[in-house]
């Protein structure tokens, strides 16, 4: 209580302070104060909803939400420690995204279920994507959300009262009144510099990957966050399973992003300015070569997954310049990536959560182009503590301790540094593997199945490895290394682009039991691994992709292009005989 | 009666608008939304419901003298009902599959128009008018028709020849058989005799009546039944067992199988086929509790040869946990599901 007094008592002597300094240099009004940025308008509190309500909500609560957010909502359930970012802790009334002005409470009425007028509804709703918050829609019914938001701001905010007309107001944007700019290159353009003149970029970065300061950002609480990639609007917490919605990022960057760093810019731009910004920063999320949106699966509110990367052919050389024809024609799939949490050290807290592969091939070699956001560039400042081989069966895990010393949530970010990678695992025989067997090999199965592993660092080694199961080390190829080839490395401003190159192989003078024999036509099983050396990632902590294809797209044998003429003059032959046999029957009657 | 086909009528239009809306991406796709567990059921509510729009609509259209012709209405009928499966059902249904549902409702539209045989004559009129050619329209159509149709079939042949790289369909058995016995941390379990330590009344004997009315209700939103909270500091026995699985649970299950126990975890967007849903009343509700404790004890490298195809990266979780633990994370998933673990009997 003396806490939230003393804290009241400093905003209002910092408000005050702040329009002495304000109307003092641009001789404005005393009543600043009063002043109600563009876009917004004075709303009343809603009322107190019914006790039944908050008394069915606890109920709510404690079958669903008490098991990330806590027993006292403070954000510190059994879960919390594993996940980053962390569980709302609901204590201090602090919520992310709103539609009121900044530092206000978010909008919430248990009466009135209506998007864009019901801010905590619509997350519950719609759930936080990038983080463990699910969209609870078609498992709590509407009335249920509700009933939960009831006891949640009622009695788990503690700081704070909803009510309470003497300490808080709301002040709302009106964005169901505001008409969408429409995006043109113009507006793109301009946004393009405002975001330069607004210091966007000093945290988001100069492409907006979020690397701009991706280590010193911390929460209210004291925890470290990072800027959000604007690459990837499918992840925006705000994005309320519409990623691509221009109306999203108006709403995010009027408002702030409460109890982060990310302040409203309502007070510093214009209406027109905002829209500009956010069809700019609309326009840099990922999309298909048209420019479309891509398509959002909407089970899992992520890209829909195309299991196939497809090799286009090559003559001769393989390109080393990403902008040569044939990797701008080379289909671009997006790979999820999870944490590997299934064998230890356990990757919880996954930085890597896509990449981008193309491929192309020759009659020598194929050649993968992997691109994915990292805020940073990590190469290893020392020893690593497991070799890259090494599987470490008895590691010791930090037990979960919600956010005290040496608990995951307090040492992210304070990792010691280790090298990014990438890596890209193949069955050795993938032609003859047992359907049982088949998808085990992450990995590798044992040593009759061995997977062949092709590893990247960002020291700039490329190696290879040999897997023989997930328990046993890898084993070092030297011998093979020779082969292979790093064709491009670079990091750009929060992004790597990485080209490796290798054999496609051959049944003459190949070691069939130790290589993969990439053939023509064929589906050659394919994994991907990748390591953020920032956090903390090294030997088997890494984030791991699901089991993808490897297709060597084969040039166009020539009966296609004869067949379907056969066809069609059959098909002519066939129309023939249908008309004389109508036209006979027809003569046949008459007469 | 004309006022129920009118309705039927404006039920029709709307939903093919939508339909049309969501096909050719102007309506957003989730204007309707698929209710998760109930999908089959609202697809074929919303079927029926677009049957009666048509009848409807093609009354009204011939009580305003705009008949369609049968032909047409059995054409459309099935190009609707082609659109419908590719367009509406959600998560897309193999091409295979829908080959198959495309065969069948073409034989129930002959069944339909072939119905007696003046129907018939009424469908075919329009293709022996074009054959015979008696008028400048028809003859038009039929030179079209003779230029089109080679053109069209050559190109989808070429179409269907040219390389295509579409992902191979890997089958999978959802409950592969169970070994007599398992053994985890060097302790031997018989699978049909061994009974979840944990599953106890305040006396601290196994019982299963007495859990099985603690655990949540089945009804929508699966909440935990009145006075039965786990978090109660005062709950004791299989209630205080459940909070300490669920503790376990959030520590390194959700994950994959979610928050919600339905396989929408934080990683499981990234795996293939997406992790199992406990909610499905196909999965744990199938089983006794010692198949559980064997999956979760092996994992998915624990399974045996012989039940493939299967598709799973599953731990073998004696890796992390004690076998205490796993005992209390199956029992918190049957209390968070609300369904009761099959027994021997």
């Amino acid at each position: 209580m003396m806490k939230s007094l003393s804290r009241k008592a400093a905003v209002v002597a910092a408000t005050a302070f702040g329009i002495i300094l304000v109307s003092g240099i641009t001789g404005v009004s005393l009543f600043a104060q009063d002043a109600i940025p563009e876009g917004f308008k004075k709303g009343d509190l809603a009322p107190e909803p019914p006790a039944e309500m908050i008394e069915a909500g606890k109920r709510v609560y404690f079958t669903k939400c008490v098991w990330c957010h806590g027993v006292d909502g403070a954000g510190d359930g059994p879960g919390a420690d594993r996940l980053w970012p962390r569980p709302r802790n609901f204590n201090q009334g602090t919520f992310k995204i709103r539609h009121t002005a900044s530092g206000e409470l978010p909008l919430f009425d248990a009466k009135k279920p209506i998007p864009g007028q019901n801010d905590l509804f619509e997350t519950v709703t719609n759930g936080l994507p990038g983080s463990a918050m699910p969209s609870w829609e078609g498992i709590l019914t509407e009335e249920q959300r509700l009933q939960v938001l009831s006891f949640v701001t009622t009695q788990l905010v503690k700081d704070r009262k909803f009510t309470d007309k003497q300490s808080e107001s709301q002040t709302i944007l009106q964005l169901a009144d505001l008409k969408p700019k429409s995006a043109t290159d113009e507006s793109k353009k301009r946004g393009s510099e405002l975001i330069v003149e607004k210091k966007c970029i000093e945290c988001h970065g100069v492409e907006g990957r979020g690397d701009g300061n991706a280590f010193n950002l911390k929460d209210d609480w004291g925890f470290s966050i990072q800027p959000a990639d604007w690459h990837k609007c499918w992840n925006f917490r705000g994005s309320r399973q519409d990623a691509y919605n221009v109306r999203n990022i108006f709403r995010t960057f009027s408002t702030g992003v409460n109890g982060t760093p990310m302040p409203s810019f309502a007070d510093s731009t214009s209406v027109d300015e905002r829209w500009d910004i956010a069809n700019f920063v609309n326009s840099l999320c990922e999309r298909d070569p048209e420019g479309n949106p891509l398509p959002i699966d909407p089970l899992t509110d992520k890209p829909k997954i195309n299991f196939v990367v497809q090799s286009n052919p090559v003559e001769g050389e393989i390109p080393a310049d990403m902008e040569n024809e044939a990797w701008q024609k080379a289909p671009k799939r997006y790979v999820a990536m999870g944490g590997q949490i299934t064998h230890k050290p356990r990757n919880f807290v996954n930085r890597i959560d896509d990449i981008w592969v193309r491929s192309l091939y020759n009659d020598k070699s194929v050649v993968y182009l992997l691109e994915w956001d990292d805020r940073t560039k990590s190469v290893a400042e020392g020893k690593l503590p497991w070799a890259p081989t090494q599987v470490n069966l008895d590691i010791k895990e930090q037990d979960p301790k919600t956010g005290e010393e040496g608990s995951i949530a307090a040492n992210q970010n304070k990792y010691t540094v280790y090298n990014d990678a990438i890596a890209i695992e193949t069955p050795v025989k993938w032609q003859e593997l047992p359907a049982p067997i088949k998808p085990r090999y992450l990995f590798g199965t044992n040593d009759q199945f061995p997977v062949d592993i092709v590893k990247w660092e960002a020291d700039g080694s490329i190696r290879a490895f040999k897997g023989t199961g997930w328990d046993k080390d890898f084993e070092e190829r030297d011998s093979y290394e020779e082969n292979l080839k790093v064709l491009k490395s670079e990091w750009k401003n929060g992004r790597w682009y990485v080209m490796i190159q290798r054999p496609l192989g051959n049944k003459k003078d190949q070691d069939y039991d130790e290589d993969t024999l990439f053939e023509m036509g064929k589906y050659i099983p394919t994994v991907f691994f990748a390591w953020d050396g920032h956090n903390g990632d090294a030997g088997r902590k890494m984030a791991v992709s699901a089991f993808f294809y490897t297709y060597l797209q084969p040039s166009i044998p020539r009966e296609v292009y004869i067949y379907p003429f056969v066809i069609a003059g059959g098909i002519v032959v066939l129309e023939a005989w249908v008309i004389t046999r109508r036209a006979n029957k027809k003569k046949g009657k008459a007469l | 009666m004309k006022a129920l086909m009118s309705v039927g009528a404006l039920v029709g239009v709307i939903g093919l608008l939508l339909l049309v809306g969501m096909i050719l991406d102007v309506v957003p796709s989730n204007t309707v939304r698929l209710v998760e567990g109930y999908m089959p059921i609202q697809m074929l509510l919303e079927f029926t419901c677009f049957v009666a729009g048509f009848t409807g609509l093609s009354y009204m259209l011939g009580s305003m003298g705009m008949a369609v012709p049968r032909f047409w209405q059995g054409i459309g009928f099935w190009a609707f009902v082609l659109l419908y499966l590719k367009f509406r059902v959600y998560p897309p249904i193999p091409f295979s599959v829908r080959a198959m549902y495309g065969t069948v409702s073409l034989v129930a539209v002959f069944m339909w128009v072939s119905a007696n045989e003046e129907d018939w004559k009424k469908f075919k009129q329009p293709i022996m008018n074009v054959l015979d050619a008696q008028s400048g329209k028809n003859k038009l159509l039929r030179y079209a028709y003779l230029v089109l149709l080679p053109i069209l079939i050559g190109g989808f042949s070429f179409n269907a020849m040219k390389p295509k790289s579409e992902e191979p369909i890997e089958l999978r058995t959802v409950h592969p058989a169970p070994p007599a016995s398992t053994k985890v941390h060097g302790k031997s379990y018989t699978l049909q005799t061994s009974q979840n330590p944990y599953r106890v009344n305040l006396e601290g004997k196994f019982d299963q009546d007495y859990s099985n009315k603690l655990i949540v209700e089945q009804s929508m939103g699966r909440l935990m039944a009145p006075n039965a909270n786990p978090w109660d500091e005062k709950s004791q026995g299989y209630l205080k067992y459940v909070r300490e699985g669920g503790e376990i649970f959030f520590q390194n299950c959700h994950f994959c199988h979610g928050d919600n126990l339905n396989g929408r975890g934080l990683h499981a967007f990234a795996f293939n086929p997406i992790p199992a849903n406990f909610t499905d009343p196909g999965t744990i509700a199938q089983l006794q509790e010692t198949f559980i404790f064997w999956r979760v004890a092996k994992g998915g490298l624990g399974l045996p040869n012989e039940g493939f195809p299967w598709a799973s990266v599953m731990p073998p979780w004696e890796q992390h946990l004690t076998v205490d633990e796993i005992w209390k994370v199956i029992l918190f998933e049957y209390w968070h599901t609300g369904y009761y673990p099959r027994t021997w009997e």
